[in-house]
């Protein structure tokens, strides 16, 4: 029963509405650490669940929008610490916490779990040095997954393009943090690789804390990294611990500059690097062309000295040759045997003469000349009474004797022919008359034949 | 064959036979063999140099239409 003085006006349904929500007010930024239950998605994208305690339960709600951005979506029967503000619904007359951030009620279990994903992933070898995929020394183009509002891109966008200034770069739009980070990292890794636009992938992000930083440590985003074909770089940015994606990636860089380094080479260095060689090869060449030219003038210099020996060498063989012709010709073979023949004949000329001295030795030998000299008087007789016998022949035919009985002898004073008719002189002719006793010079004066 | 090269792989080549050439005792023929194929890779080079066209471009994908 009402007393008067408390019979005051009475509240509308929906004043009362509103005083709870004003009393329900200063529970703004508030802390509740409870377990998730019931978790549904709503069609516009939000999330109701109910979070609970031992005794209690308190209906929570997740606006889409907050959805988005919180490190990650509560999952059933996981504690969490979330953040937000109780409302009251006055249309439904229901009481929710509505959440605007999720927290992981107790990171060491956190830790504790990604330590298990961790050595899960080493015992599969997925950090292993010789799984990681070499980083080309020169891409065609590169890949940035990141976020495209963030500071991020735009300092690697410089970073590349003041080192080189021609190189393609491709954006990959990807949400860095929140739930649905992982998948849209994961989905953007399998997408670089089916387009193959680039030839290397920057996943970069400018740090964060340990929530913040989930994405980088879920297995989703670990495994699309160990399947992509395009090596991938982490470019995580200063945090304090490395992330899984730091792990498996193919290269570990910190900040966009130091990413831009490790994916793309100084255009100019290079320019450098082909400058020294094409000066080397220049010099290369005209030293070797220099060289070769002094060898062929010093050949060319032993060449003409040595020409005049050849030329004599070769004159002198000839000369042999010719020489050797000549001795082969049958005149020379009729001489060459002619002089043998006459050698022959010397040879025994000399033996004869020999033979005849050592028969004459041997004659003499046998007290020959006594035997000679009796043979030799013999001779001497017989030759003696020859010649005694001639003489009187001599003297009875000799003219003397002719003469002395008176007749002479007539004979041509110049030709000493002895005339025996006229006929044989003529007049004028000198005569010689031989008398018995002395001579007589006489000239004709008449011829009687 | 100089068409499927990288630039890392030409610049590979063409130091081959800069070695050769500083450090071999090549023929004259053979030497001017290996000038020509040096001179072939650092053409390679340098083209690959300059082979990227500076563009920015932002692949979004349709179906993730979030970031």
């Amino acid at each position: 029963m009402l007393k008067p003085e408390e019979a005051q006006r009475p509240y509308t349904v929906s004043e009362l509405s509103n005083e709870i929500r004003r009393t329900l007010r200063p529970l703004t930024a508030v802390l509740l650490k409870g377990e998730v239950s019931g978790m549904k998605r709503g069609a516009k994208g939000h999330y109701t669940f109910a979070i609970r305690d031992g005794q209690s339960l308190i209906n929570a709600f997740l606006w889409a929008d907050d959805a988005r951005k919180v490190t990650t979506l509560p999952e059933d029967g996981q504690v969490f610490v979330f953040r937000g503000r109780v409302d009251y619904w006055s249309q439904y007359g229901t009481l929710r916490f509505v959440v605007d951030q999720v927290e992981f009620d107790d990171v060491g279990k956190l830790r504790a779990r990604l330590e298990e994903l961790k050595r899960r992933l080493e015992a599969e070898g997925a950090f292993a040095p010789e799984r990681k995929r070499k980083i080309p020394f020169l891409p065609d183009a590169v890949a940035l997954l990141t976020s495209p509002t963030g500071a991020v891109i735009h300092d690697l966008q410089e970073t590349i393009w003041d080192r080189y200034p021609n190189m393609s770069v491709y954006v990959y739009p990807v949400l860095v943090q929140g739930a649905n980070a992982p998948m849209s990292i994961a989905r953007a890794l399998r997408r670089c690789n089916a387009e193959g636009l680039a030839d290397v992938i920057v996943l970069a992000r400018g740090g964060g804390s340990f929530e913040e930083m989930y994405a980088f440590n879920t297995e989703l985003v670990a495994r699309a990294i160990l399947d992509s074909r395009l090596p991938v770089v982490t470019a995580l940015g200063h945090t304090s611990d490395r992330t899984i994606a730091d792990l498996v990636g193919d290269a570990e860089s910190r900040t966009p500059t130091d990413a831009g380094s490790r994916v793309v080479p100084k255009k100019a260095d290079l320019q450098r690097q082909l400058d020294e060689r094409r000066r080397r090869l220049d010099r290369d060449v005209s030293q070797r062309l220099a060289r070769a030219a002094e060898r062929l003038a010093v050949k060319r210099q032993r060449l003409l000295l040595l020409l005049p020996a050849i030329v004599r060498r070769r004159t002198e063989r000839l000369a042999r040759a010719a020489g050797e012709l000549g001795r082969l010709s049958p005149v020379a073979q009729v001489a060459r045997r002619q002089d043998s023949l006459r050698e022959r004949g010397r040879r025994l000329d000399t033996a004869a003469a020999g033979r005849l001295a050592m028969a004459a030795n041997a004659l003499a030998s046998r007290r020959a000349p006594a035997r000679v000299e009796r043979a030799l008087a013999g001779r001497f007789a017989g030759a003696e009474r020859a010649l005694e016998h001639r003489a009187q022949r001599l003297v009875a035919l000799s003219p003397d004797s002719v003469l002395a009985r008176g007749y002479s002898i007539t004979q041509d004073a110049e030709s000493g022919a002895v005339l025996r008719a006229a006929a044989e002189t003529r007049v004028g002719r000198h005569l010689k008359i031989r008398l018995a006793a002395g001579r007589l010079g006489a000239k004709v004066d008449e011829v009687q034949p | 064959m100089s068409e499927d090269l990288t630039y890392e792989q030409a610049l590979e080549k063409l130091d081959e036979n800069l070695k050769l050439l500083e450090d071999g005792d090549l023929s004259l023929e053979d030497a001017l063999k290996a000038v020509e194929a040096a001179r072939v890779y650092l053409k390679v080079c340098t083209e690959r140099l300059e082979a990227a066209r500076k563009k920015i471009e932002i692949r979004a994908d349709p179906n993730d239409p979030t970031p």
